[in-house]
This record gives C-alpha cells, sequence and structure tokens, in this order.
C-alpha cells in the first residue's frame, strides 16, 4: 500500500469504531429501560453504526411517529418506503410479526452521548406508550400464546 | 407520505384507549387482523338493552392511520343503535381521516371490528333470550354464535 493511504485507511478504521461503539451505547441504553426488545442481525458482524431493533407488540410505523426530532426508518433501508416487512430482515432469522415492529437507527462520528441518552428514553417512553394501547400487549400480559390465536382476516 | 393532521391528533390524543371486561353481559368485543399483517384492532362496545351503544373502548397494534381509524371509530358510535352503527362505512372514515388510498385498508378493518363487537355482543343475548325457550339445547348455537330456534 503506498504510505499516503495508510493514515486513511486507519481513519476509516477509528470512524468505524467510533460509530459502532455509539450504536452499542444506543442499543445498551434501550436494553436496559425495555424488555422484548430483540436485535435484528448478528452482534457484531454488521455494518458499524448500524443498529436494527424490534419492540414487540409495537408496530413500526406508529413508532416512527413517534420519534419526533429523530431521525430513523423503519424496517431495513431499502424498504422503509413500503408497507412490507423487510425482506432482509426476514431473511435474518426475524419472524414476520416481529419484522413489523423493526426500527432502523443509525449512528457515526457526530453523534453525541447526550443525544444517545435523549433517544433511549424517548424510544423507551414511546414504545411503552403504544404498548399501553395494544392488544397484542395486553393478550401476552394475561399469559395468552399469541402464535395459538386464530385471528380473523378475510 | 404526510399525515394529516387529524390523523396526527388521534395518534397522539386517542380517544377512549383502554378494556371492558369481555366477560360483562352488555360487553361485546370484535378483534380483527392479524399480527402478519401488522394490524390488529380490538374494540369493545358497551351496549344497553335498548341495543344503543353507550361507550366503547379500543386497543390498537398498527400504523397511525390503524390507530386513528379505530380511535375515531369509538367516537363515531357512541350513543348510536346497533343498526346504525353496523351501517357505517369505511368510506366515513377515510374522508373524516383524510386517509390517502395506501392507507384505505386501515379504514375497511375499522368497519369490521364494528360489526364483529356487535356480533359478538348479539350472541351473548340470543343465547340469553333463546334458553327459556329451549332449556337444555344450550348445544343448538349455529358455528356464527347465533342460536338455531326450531
Amino acid at each position: 500500500m503506498p504510505a499516503w493511504q495508510i493514515p486513511l485507511t486507519s481513519i476509516a478504521a477509528r470512524r468505524q469504531q467510533i460509530a459502532q461503539e455509539t450504536s452499542q451505547k444506543l442499543q445498551a441504553g434501550i436494553f436496559e429501560r425495555l424488555d422484548e426488545v430483540y436485535l435484528n442481525g448478528h452482534p457484531t458482524e454488521r455494518l458499524p453504526g448500524n443498529l436494527n431493533l424490534s419492540f414487540a407488540y409495537v408496530e413500526g410505523e406508529s413508532l416512527l411517529m413517534g420519534m419526533k426530532d429523530i431521525a430513523v426508518s423503519s424496517g431495513s433501508a431499502c424498504t422503509s418506503a413500503t408497507l412490507e416487512p423487510s425482506y432482509v430482515i426476514r431473511a435474518l432469522g426475524t419472524e414476520e410479526e416481529l419484522a413489523h415492529s423493526s426500527i432502523r437507527f443509525g449512528l457515526g462520528r457526530f453523534n453525541t452521548e447526550e443525544e444517545v441518552d435523549f433517544v433511549a428514553q424517548r424510544v423507551t417512553d414511546e414504545v411503552q406508550r403504544l404498548r399501553d394501547m395494544s392488544p397484542l400487549y395486553e393478550m401476552a400480559k394475561e399469559g395468552i400464546d399469541l402464535k395459538s390465536v386464530a385471528w380473523k382476516r378475510d | 407520505m404526510a399525515y394529516s393532521t387529524k390523523v396526527l391528533d388521534h395518534y397522539n390524543n386517542p380517544r377512549n384507549v383502554g378494556s371492558f371486561p369481555k366477560d360483562e353481559a352488555d360487553v361485546g368485543t370484535g378483534v380483527v387482523g392479524a399480527p402478519e399483517c401488522g394490524d390488529v384492532m380490538k374494540l369493545q362496545l358497551r351496549i344497553n338493552p335498548e341495543g344503543v351503544i353507550e361507550d366503547a373502548r379500543f386497543k390498537t397494534f398498527g400504523c397511525g392511520s390503524a390507530i386513528a381509524s379505530s380511535s375515531y371509530v369509538t367516537e363515531l358510535v357512541k350513543g348510536k343503535r346497533i343498526d346504525e352503527a353496523m351501517a357505517i362505512k369505511n368510506s366515513s372514515i377515510v374522508q373524516e381521516l383524510n386517509l390517502p388510498p395506501v392507507k384505505i385498508h386501515c379504514s375497511v378493518l375499522a368497519e369490521d371490528a364494528i360489526k364483529a363487537a356487535i356480533k359478538d355482543w348479539k350472541s351473548k343475548h340470543e343465547q340469553e333470550t333463546a334458553a327459556p325457550q329451549q332449556a337444555g339445547s344450550s348445544g343448538a348455537a349455529g358455528s356464527d354464535g347465533k342460536a338455531v330456534r326450531g
């Protein structure tokens, strides 16, 4: 490698490291506040800075509406504009219902610790509000196995 | 996609969120949709013996338009007779909330939820009225919950 490229690779590596640490901080902040949150994809073999989480019993688009002042998307990058759950998320092994609940956070070197804390709290508040409105959460709390329910659909 | 002000209002200030005890005689419960579709609505109606809807509660798993549709429906049905509520069409929900074409299915689900809740209430009440006439034939209810009179 030419000598001039060496500092560039180390800068890139450092940026990736920062992005990864920031997304892991956000993940930790959310996991310690909420239960039944699931990471989509591999915990370490993933794009640094990418955090994709499913919040059980809460639909992704409704959660998006509550993310005021925060830039996030639902599903995966390629499907955020459609209604279908992301085929990428499904391919990663996430069940269809949890795929409807997925939110994608992109963290980078410009995100501050205050922003991470703000987002973790905002997400928590909104998920709890929506869970209180969710018939699925109510059924789960009553001990009903959602997979055994015969849903009525046309 | 921009949400209408009314959808945002229902999302931020949902009306009548909650539950009635399912077993109470005057409560009809309708659950429609499926988690795999990303939309599940539970609508409960408290209906008096005269067949007038006195109160309603909803819980919804779904997008902002689904939440707004079911929230709006709880306001729409209060004070209506059963036959008036059964006549509610999803188009009136679409019009009130300015739902775009891609979200019309949310209003359809809300219309279905009303019908399901009323059907549940009716099944509870037809069994009660059928009992004195058909003692000992409690197993005569048809698959749709309507008591068979013979």
